[in-house]
């Protein structure tokens, strides 16, 4: 049988909780993200479906560099580089040198850029694109867990599965084709800075392109 | 006829492909041979607010987006997604453009993010300045290129050739019919921000304080900041916004960008006041300076320690700290006979003193600071009573070094105090006292190292307080370790004397500057109270010096009424302080104003002058910006000195019956309310809220 509380006690114990509370409440406002992903720390695994049904996960690539690319490719901003030619040659080179690239698409069903595997598979070819595999994010929480808000949202992990970049693939956030050209483009730079074994130069930059287009 | 059906068909077909608008895809840009172009979900034009160009002129354009219902396009910055419009011009020989100036931007959620920018129709003006070649009776076409995004929950790039055709004519043009819409515009642009902002950031959080006073928090019904940069907070976070009576502060969660706040950060303040006729936003921009030193982050303990003993070192030769310094240090030189034991001692027991005070400021400042005010170093001068007590003390060290009051000799070292006994608690409370004469001044090196403190935990914080400590006693201290100093000074004599009362001339110099600074917090009312307490205490000291001699019985009733005085010069402290504060008023610019009363009011309408009243408050924010928008204008006082207004400004900031009374004869209850009267009686007019120039000038001219 429990014993009563003595009031000293109930009284500790209400204290307690208020100043629990009070502390709580003083807190400030919370992010809305709550993305656990920050560059320099290591990078949230996860496991999402591919386009060939197996689940892929993160943590299988430990050891190699991992490219994140999240898509949609009604988006003018991704059109821009995928018509352009210049995401696929990016991803022939990188994956020519052993990186994982991985093509995430986290459009919920019925909004833009949400496609099933076999049409996936289709746009892969037609565009000539070169990822490891493309992972449907139908649900979001691989967008969610990274803090994905824009199409194309690039990240790089390195080999010990340390993020070190996230944001835009360049520093022309347009949809002129022409500003492909000539653009400094952070994830070439991010890959070449971890095959060398320098520090990224510029870490996160501030995504471009259009929302992704969660539920 | 033959000629005719021909002719019919020719006309009927120039007709129609007239009629046919031209195909437009979203990417083609359009031949332009009217001033609107658009594509289905943006109409844009180009649109001026004259009718003509005067040569040499610097005139307004606006580009006009009339948007489709559920789409936007976006400001500056966009926010976490989207792209501003942009302008490629096109402009005849001579003309410049300027960029365009941003109204101030709405919130735009698209399910968990946030843009930022317009809907339905937004004007964006940019400035024109044209060449002073220009022929008079020529017309000009100002083209440019537009391009923008506009997003419902997808996104489309657009694009349009814009066009704006205008004569050029000489003199000052009229208004063109699109005029109100581009003043509409211009009035939505964030005006600067008359309050100092400062940041602060946690790995978490962001807190943006806006320097203040007076708001009324009532008065406030809602205040967002939006960062001209990405990064630097989260844009879809929400924002917790607190009033009080230091001003308003801003708490967000943070941005992505890791040195999004290492340096200044611009962007625009938006408030939402609660005014008689309903909600009015007001937009400033603000710069928040990154709140102490900026090279906090880069500084170790070790150099924040090492800065703090130099500045302490420096701090010694302060006109504050210098006269009590030297003081002792002569006392100790006068009582060279002492063992270096008790030189020693000595020493020791004026760092410790020095330590102990420092130890105790660190605590206030630190707990002060825990418990959410944003002070630094110095904070003691905020205060305007302790400004005041720093005056009265450092006031009677002057006196006391210039010969005029001898009490605490222990305390300066003269008498015979120090020779009878080691007096040790006296060296104690001179290191106390050095460290209170220290607190108006500061050194070089000392704001590096405070600022850096501010940004640490308690415990470092302290550590770095008591370093410059340390640095304050240490000159100090090392004379009394080391006993063979003395040999190379003079031998005691009349020039102790002279020295001391040279030595109380920076003193009273310092004094001068704490008056100073109370006149700048409480306006020359409180100034004068302070120093009429300064004399009182003259008064006391002559009463307690200058009857030394006489009788016992006059010695106490003397000493009584020193007492007496000090006691009254000590209850004026707080009446100065809260005399009223006329914190750093601006010089009122534009027209000069007299204070209303009702009585002004009526003898000016009997003789049928006409009048405008500006019932204010300096809570009120709407009021400000009117003032700075509208009534502080060159043209506005031209305007009224041309009809002779008389401008009367009733304050309310008090909250006066006599204002309130005027204010409910209009049927009002709060403030701004404008008003103009014209000649004859009954002849009056009442302005809106939100004021601009032009509708004051043109109320002005109609009288």
């Amino acid at each position: 049988m429990r014993e009563t509380m003595s009031r000293r006690h109930f009284l500790t114990t209400t204290g307690i909780f208020i100043l629990v509370g009070q502390a709580a409440s003083t807190v400030g406002p919370s992010p809305s993200w709550g993305a656990a992903a920050k560059v320099g720390e290591p990078a949230p695994d996860f496991t999402a479906p591919s386009t060939k049904g197996t689940p892929v996960s993160l943590d299988a690539y430990k050891g190699k560099v991992v490219v994140l690319e999240w898509t949609n490719h009604e988006c003018p901003y991704v059109r821009k580089h995928y018509e352009s030619g210049n995401m696929q040659a990016l991803q022939r080179e990188a994956t020519g040198q052993g990186v994982i690239w991985l093509t995430l698409i986290s459009s919920a069903k019925g909004e833009q850029g949400f496609v099933s595997a076999a049409q996936a598979d289709e746009l892969t070819t037609t565009r000539k694109a070169a990822p490891t595999a493309v992972l449907l994010d139908e649900k979001g929480s691989v967008g969610h867990l990274y803090g994905a808000t824009n199409t194309p949202h690039m990240y790089v992990v390195d080999k010990t599965g340390m993020l070190v970049y996230a944001g835009a693939i360049d520093d022309r956030p347009t949809t002129r084709r022409s500003d492909v050209q000539g653009a400094n483009n952070y994830v070439r730079a991010a890959l070449d800075s971890v095959a060398t074994g320098q520090p990224v130069k510029t870490p996160v930059t501030r995504a471009y392109g259009c929302t992704v287009k969660y539920s | 006829m033959t000629v005719c059906p021909l002719a019919a068909a020719l006309l009927l077909g120039l007709l129609v492909n007239g009629l046919l608008p031209a195909s437009a895809s979203a990417a083609a840009p359009l031949r332009v041979d009217a001033s609107k172009r658009g594509t289905p979900r943006v109409t844009v034009s180009l649109i001026s607010d004259a009718v003509s160009i005067e040569p040499g002129s610097i005139f307004w354009v606006g580009l006009r987006q009339r948007i489709a219902s559920g789409w936007h396009t976006y400001w500056i910055n966009p926010g976490d997604s989207g792209e501003p419009p942009s302008i490629e011009w096109k402009l005849p020989e001579g003309f410049v453009a300027g960029a365009i100036v941003w109204p101030r931007p709405e919130h735009l959620p698209v399910g968990p993010f946030m843009s930022f920018g317009y809907e339905r129709e937004v004007v964006l003006p940019i400035q024109m300045t044209a060449p002073a070649s220009l022929a008079v009776g020529t017309g000009v076409t100002l083209r440019g290129h537009a391009s923008w995004l506009v997003c419902e929950k997808i996104c489309i790039p657009e694009e349009a050739d814009i066009a704006l055709s205008l004569p050029v004519a000489a003199g000052p043009p009229a208004p063109s019919t699109t005029a109100p819409a581009v003043e509409q515009a211009r009035r939505l642009v964030p005006t600067p921000s008359p309050w100092t902002a400062s940041l602060s950031a946690t790995p978490e959080t962001v807190s943006i304080r806006i320097a203040a006073p007076d708001l009324a928090a009532e008065q406030i019904a809602g205040a967002w900041f939006f960062p001209m940069r990405w990064g630097v907070i989260d844009h879809a976070a929400s924002q917790t916004v607190a009033v009080d009576r230091r001003g308003i502060t801003l708490r967000a969660a943070r941005g992505q960008l890791p040195q999004g706040t290492a340096s200044d950060v611009d962007g625009v303040l938006v408030i939402q006041e609660r005014l008689d006729q309903g909600l009015v936003t007001q937009a400033f921009t603000i710069r928040a300076t990154v709140a102490g030193a900026a090279t906090g982050s880069s500084l170790t303990l070790a150099g924040a320690i090492g800065l703090a003993i130099a500045g302490g070192l420096i701090l010694n030769l302060m006109p504050c700290v210098l006269p009590v310094l030297s003081i002792k240090a002569i006392a100790l030189l006068t009582h060279g006979q002492s063992s270096p034991s008790v030189v020693r001692r000595h020493g020791l027991a004026y760092t410790v003193g020095v330590l102990a005070s420092f130890g105790v400021l660190a605590v206030v400042l630190i707990g002060l600071r825990a418990g959410g005010a944003e002070i630094g170093w110095g904070f003691q001068l905020q205060a305007p009573l302790v400004v005041t007590a720093l005056a009265y003390v450092l006031f009677a060290l002057a006196l006391s070094l210039s010969g005029l009051l001898v009490i605490g000799a222990r305390l300066t070292g003269v008498g015979h105090g120090l020779a009878s006994r080691p007096g040790y608690s006296g060296t104690f409370f001179t290191g106390a006292l050095a460290t209170v004469a220290a607190t108006p001044c500061t050194a070089p090196f000392m704001g590096v190292a405070l600022g850096f403190a501010m940004t640490q935990p308690p415990l470092v914080a302290l550590i770095v307080f008591e370093a410059l400590g340390l640095g304050l006693a240490l000159p100090f201290l090392a004379l009394s370790l080391a006993p063979t100093w003395r040999h190379f000074l003079p031998k005691p004599g009349r020039w102790m004397e002279r020295l001391r009362q040279v030595l109380a001339l920076p003193l009273y110099g310092s004094v001068a500057w704490l008056v100073w600074v109370v006149s700048r917090q409480t306006g020359p009312e409180g100034a004068t109270l302070v120093l009429a307490g300064l004399a009182l205490i003259a008064l006391a000291a002559w009463l307690h010096h200058g009857t030394r001699a006489v009788s016992r019985r006059w010695r106490r009733a003397a000493v009584a009424l020193a007492l007496g005085c000090v006691g009254a010069a000590i209850a004026l402290g707080p009446m100065a302080a809260s005399s009223a504060s006329s914190a750093a008023a601006a010089p009122p610019r534009g027209a000069r104003w007299e204070p209303f009363t009702p009585e002004r009011l009526a003898e000016l309408r009997a003789r049928g002058t006409p009048v405008f009243i500006n019932a204010t408050a300096a809570w009120c924010i709407t009021c400000l910006v009117n003032e700075r928008v509208a009534l502080h204008s060159p043209a506005v006082a031209e305007a009224f000195a041309r009809k002779g207004v008389v401008y009367l400004k009733a304050d309310w900031t008090r909250k006066s019956p006599k204002i309130a009374a005027l204010l409910e004869s209009f049927g009002r209850s709060g403030v701004p309310l404008y008003v103009v009267y014209g000649k004859n009686a009954g002849d009056q007019q009442v302005l809106p809220q939100v004021l601009s120039e032009r509708t004051l000038i043109e109320a002005v001219d109609s009288l």
